[in-house]
């Protein structure tokens, strides 16, 4: 029979959108700590030195003790830019080892294929970006949602509008942060894959056990009875990464006529067009003022958003989902990452290895105790199912959302986190919400729990014991 | 020297794809046979002006005028993938010839959704009257199509196939929206119901979105069954099976096997291949779709999985006694194909039930009410449309459309049974004073109803149409000096006057809502104005060849609330009244309600837009608040 363990659950407060969750496993004499992402949105000075003020203090809080392990969920700023920042203090304190997906692994051939379209749509879509900050293609509405959503990939508004003209920018933040991930740690990294189930190390006699939930390995394309040539790993990611590409070569062309390295193939005649007929109505008609409000020279650019949320998505599904359980009383600590839609679907078809039949995802749900809302709450990083099934007394919810934010405080700013589910969240957790901005309110049902939370200007932390 | 009564104009019959296969290249060419008019190079006609400008390639393509005498002479320029003035020509004949659908089942012009300019947070009320529908048929680098009701267009996208192989796909070929008929028609739809409804982009409740959806989807359906040489060829394919695998109830094939996920048409009506065993299979009915499917798309496919169920069930209806003809009394095939003469009626058939059905469902939103859309209340509006036509049901178009809602688990609300009777809307109950207070409304426009009717000039008929309305506004809300001295000489008083507009729904007096939400409770008081939504007057044929004259009026009151936790929500009350003037007189049919002074809709309303529901129903971006009644977004919904 496993032993009884406490966990202390750390969300730090980065002061911004991000992720850093440092988790503390007790189970008699024995300490297993698990880092899991730490990152922040931006990367000016002032979120750097948190990050660096944050990366001590959690240096100070293993002390003596060993980092057990960093799990780095997924390529986005928000939950990397500290492992670059604070690079020399965890350095300094390197873990056992390095969690991160199998789509992170060199040695996977479909990882590194995915990666290669991966990279290719990410440097379209940032010359795009930079492309909107020319003149000509003054669209300020699509600019700013641009910009906003490539600062998950590390780039600023001030870089991107700078450097308009140059093809090299320095690789970007996430990128180099899983780059020292991939090194730091003292044994090789472990790529997980969905369907693992192993025991936390650290802790003898295996009290905890890990579930790994995501990402899904797209099996879909095992079943297609009509593969072509020339096959791609993720057939939707090239396709819009061929958009991306067609995208930004029109725009190249329309800001640079006649440069050598833009002559391409016509697309989509390829006649040259004439101006010769007769085009006197046609004129009329779009250049009348009384109907310049039907005209549509931006509005193609509009599809740029659509190309990078769903890049975002794509990227947020590419999350490593973690759940922890605590063995005797099946308790479940579950981080989801930003996982979306298609990365929370693929979990009831996870074959579990050494799992009973009927175990399944939903075992998970029902028995969690902890839910860290993916996404800082955003309307579609929550299953609806998932939440549907949380239904044991004692859940807790974190949510690492800042609502100074300047993306939320804006005008027409992202909603998180999203008025419904946040409410739905309260509702299932009787308000037992810690907020990573204003912590949490005290409310009768923390007297349910053996825990309590509690908080100081780092962190937010609660224990649970099970 | 009169002028010609058509312009023929060549054309793909599916898409460009079926081309370039063997089985369809034979049948993939059409001749459309669009109304005469004038036209200018664009092409520019009265309904609609193409407008070919391409901003990606920062260019105008030259305009096909199709009045060329070149072009005249060989019915048009001849289908072609590589020539934008085709492209042009195509859009125009395919869009006309919906247009031409909706006003024959309509009985009246199609009148565009006017210029809604937004002033002070408010739209302007000065609306201005758009007379041409724009399209743009190579408007975005994208594999999308939309229709943009703050712009009156059609954008049309086009895009690179994907580099597989897939069906007739050409990888890495040009692919364009444009020249899908199913698309055209389809975003056209768009257009037209939302020139009737414009307050149908509400979502207000889940059927909202999807109906949109679905009736584009139906309206391109049915209308390829009007080519009687594509039907003849797919029925003597699939040897009169027409739910087995076939091209009529596949839409958009080529755009969907050009794209990276394609497998097969974008959207089937009759069944679709399986993910796993990468096999066709028929659509089964399933009632349990309607209660878990959110999506627009996914739950407008159920209507038109209904709509089409129960086209399957006239068709095999109908064709019994020709298939025991054929075979002597068994009803069995035998081997092999079957013969042509069998093949020509049973098209004949088959053709005749779709346009019939198309007829009904485009007839039907007359008897819808002008917002806050249901499947159920389209059932009901199905049902009382075909009873107008043909009284006496001996098609079995009615029951054959109950069995399919029934079916696919779409019941409407408040109805007792699921019979033609208790479906089908029935005339309101009013007592001696409120019908002479009827007659007395009906009395006012009367002469201005027939006025319109008698008119053909569509700016005219939109200016006609806005005055009468608002000389209705004022009869019912708005009584002028004389008006008691009216009521007098017709023996009513105040009181009822006010009795017969709370049995049109309208609520006159201050009207306290509360609504209870979970624990929360948000209190409000309101006034509303009434607005006179529409009053348009119908003329059509029935199926007897009876003309039916109608006048179909919308009213509706609103509130939006302003503060507390549901804050933004809009909400809509009010009803669509059919009046048809039967020997000169003015007599009420049907009354279509959505009370206003009713809590149990606005706490259904509000549940949903606020409630748990919404986190499934409206995912539409990380910008959005649930609970506005925001539009619903064709560019988003229309990406995949």
């Amino acid at each position: 029979m496993a032993s009884a363990v406490t966990v202390n659950i750390k969300m730090y407060r980065v002061g911004e959108l991000g992720d850093c969750f440092l988790l503390r496993f007790t189970s008699g004499q024995e300490k297993s700590h698990v880092l899991i992402d730490c990152g922040s949105f931006s990367n000016s000075k002032a979120s750097a030195e948190r990050m660096k003020e944050i990366a001590t203090d959690i240096k100070k809080q293993i002390g003596n003790n060993r980092l057990n392990v960093i799990a780095g969920t997924h390529q986005h700023n928000d939950h990397l830019s500290g492992f670059v920042h604070a690079s020399s203090v965890f350095e300094s304190m390197p873990p056992d080892q390095v969690w991160l997906s199998w789509l992170d692994n060199p040695d996977d051939k479909k990882a590194r294929e995915i990666g290669k379209d991966y990279n290719n749509y990410l440097r379209s879509l940032r010359l795009i970006s930079q492309e909107l900050h020319r003149p000509g293609f003054a669209s300020n509405e699509v600019k700013n949602k641009l910009d906003g959503l490539m600062g998950f990939h590390g780039f600023s508004p001030q870089e991107l509008s700078k450097k308009a003209r140059t093809e090299s920018l320095p690789p970007a933040v996430p990128a180099q942060a899983r780059d020292i991930l991939q090194r730091i740690g003292k044994k090789k990294p472990a790529y997980l894959s969905p369907g693992e189930v192993f025991p936390l190390p650290g802790l003898f006699g295996e009290p905890v056990k890990v579930y790994v939930l995501g990402p899904p390995k797209n099996e879909e394309l095992l079943y297609d009875k009509e593969p072509g040539k020339g096959e791609s790993f993720d057939p939707k990611l090239a396709a819009n990464s061929t958009t991306a590409q067609r995208m930004l070569n029109a725009m190249q062309k329309i800001s640079n006529p006649g440069k050598p390295d833009n002559e391409e193939a016509p697309f989509p005649f390829y006649e040259p067009f004439r101006e010769s007929g007769n085009f006197k109505q046609v004129w009329d008609s779009y250049y009348s003022k009384k109907e310049a409000w039907r005209t549509i020279d931006l509005d193609w650019l509009n599809q740029a958003e659509q190309l990078a949320l769903w890049l975002d998505g794509f990227t947020n599904n590419s999350s490593l989902v973690l759940a922890f359980e605590l063995v005797q009383s099946n308790k479940v600590l579950l981080f989801a990452a930003d996982a979306q839609a298609g990365n929370w679907n693929s979990w009831r078809e996870i074959k579990w290895k050494k799992k009973p039949k009927d175990f399944n995802w939903l075992s998970l749900m029902h028995n969690t105790v902890l839910y860290k809302a993916g996404h800082h709450g955003s309307h579609n990083s929550t299953l609806v199912e998932g939440l549907d099934n949380m239904t044991h007394e004692e859940l807790v919810v974190m949510i690492p959302v800042d609502k100074s934010d300047p993306h939320i405080t804006k005008k027409n700013g992202w909603k998180m986190p999203a008025a419904n589910l946040y409410k739905e969240l309260k509702k299932r957790s009787k308000n037992r919400v810690i907020r990573m901005d204003d912590g949490f309110s005290k409310v009768k049902a923390w007297n349910e729990l053996k825990g309590k939370p509690s908080g100081n200007s780092l962190y937010w932390q609660f224990e649970i014991k099970g | 020297m009169a002028t010609p009564k058509y312009r023929y104009l060549r054309g793909y019959t599916i898409d460009p794809g079926f081309s370039t296969r063997l089985d369809t290249m034979g049948v993939n060419e059409s001749v459309y046979k669009i109304k005469w008019e004038e036209l200018f190079p664009g092409p520019i006609g009265e309904y609609v002006e193409v407008i070919d400008f391409d901003p990606a390639n920062d260019c105008f393509y030259e305009p096909v005028d199709l009045d060329a005498k070149e072009i005249l002479a060989e019915n048009g320029l001849s289908p072609s993938e590589g020539n934008a003035k085709f492209h042009q020509q195509f859009v125009y004949a395919v869009i006309m010839q919906t247009i031409e659908n909706f006003e024959k089942a309509l009985g009246r012009k199609i009148i565009w959704r006017s210029n809604l300019q937004w002033k002070d947070g408010r739209p302007d009320t000065a609306a201005e009257y758009v007379q041409k529908l724009r399209v743009y048929p190579h408007a975005l680098m994208d594999a999308n199509a939309f229709y943009a009701p703050d712009k009156v267009a059609l954008l049309f996208g086009y895009f690179q196939a994907a580099n597989r192989i897939l069906g007739s796909n050409f990888p890495g070929g040009a692919v364009f929206t444009c020249l899908s008929p199913d698309i055209v028609a389809h975003e056209t739809t768009h257009a037209i119901l939302d020139s009737i409804f414009p307050r149908y982009l509400e979502n207000t409740n889940p059927d909202v979105p999807a109906f949109h959806e679905a009736f584009a989807d139906i309206v391109a359906l049915l209308q390829r069954f009007s080519n009687a040489k594509l039907l003849e060829h797919q029925i003597e394919q699939t040897r009169g099976r027409l739910d087995e695998y076939n091209v009529m109830g596949e839409l958009a094939t080529q755009f969907g096997q050009a794209l990276e996920t394609g497998r097969g048409a974008l959207r089937s009506a009759i069944g679709s291949i399986d993910k796993k065993s990468g096999k066709w299979k028929k659509n089964e009915p399933n009632p349990a779709r309607y209660q878990h499917c959110y999506e627009a798309h996914d739950r407008g496919a159920i209507l038109v999985a209904t709509i089409f169920d129960a086209f399957m069930r006239l068709y095999n209806f109908r064709t019994q006694d020709l298939l025991r003809i054929a075979t002597q009394g068994s009803g069995i095939l035998p081997q092999g194909s079957i013969h042509p003469d069998l093949v020509k009626r049973l098209s004949a058939e088959a053709a005749d039930i779709a346009s019939h059905l198309l007829w009904i469902c485009i007839r039907a939103l007359d008897y819808c009410p002008p917002f806050d859309i249901t499947f159920g209340t389209y059932l009901r509006a199905l049902i009382t449309a075909d009873s107008d036509i043909c009284p006496e049901d001996n098609n079995g178009y009615r029951i054959a459309l109950i069995e399919a809602f029934r079916a696919w688990g779409i019941f409407p609300e408040k109805v007792n049974t699921l019979s033609v009777y208790s479906l089908r809307w029935s005339p309101p109950d009013l007592n001696a004073a409120e019908k002479k207070a009827l007659k007395l409304m009906a009395g006012h426009i009367k002469e201005d109803v027939r006025k319109i009717g008698r008119m053909t000039d569509r700016a005219g008929i939109a200016l006609e149409y806005k005055k009468v309305q608002a000389k209705l506004q004022r009869v019912l809300v708005n009584p002028a000096v004389n008006a008691a001295a009216e009521w007098r000489r017709e023996g009513l008083n105040q009181q009822d006057w006010k009795n017969f507009l709370k049995k049109i729904g309208v609520v006159t007096d201050v009207k306290s809502f509360t609504i209870r939400h979970g624990k929360e409770r948000t209190e409000f008081t309101v006034n509303p104005k009434l607005e006179v939504h529409s009053v348009r007057p119908a003329f059509r044929t029935g199926r007897g060849d009876e003309i039916i004259e109608q006048v179909i009026i919308s009213l509706s009151q609103s509130h939006r609330i302003k503060s507390g936790e549901f804050k933004g929500a809009k909400f809509r009350g009010g009803c669509t009244i059919v009046l048809s003037i039967k020997n000169d007189l003015l007599e009420v049919d049907y009354i279509i309600l959505k009370r206003f002074d009713s809590d149990q809709r606005l706490a259904a309303q509000i549940s949903y837009q606020f409630g748990a529901a919404s986190l499934q129903a409206m995912p539409v971006s990380g910008y959005d608040e649930p609970g506005n009644t925001h539009a619903v977004n064709f560019q988003q919904l229309h990406l995949h």
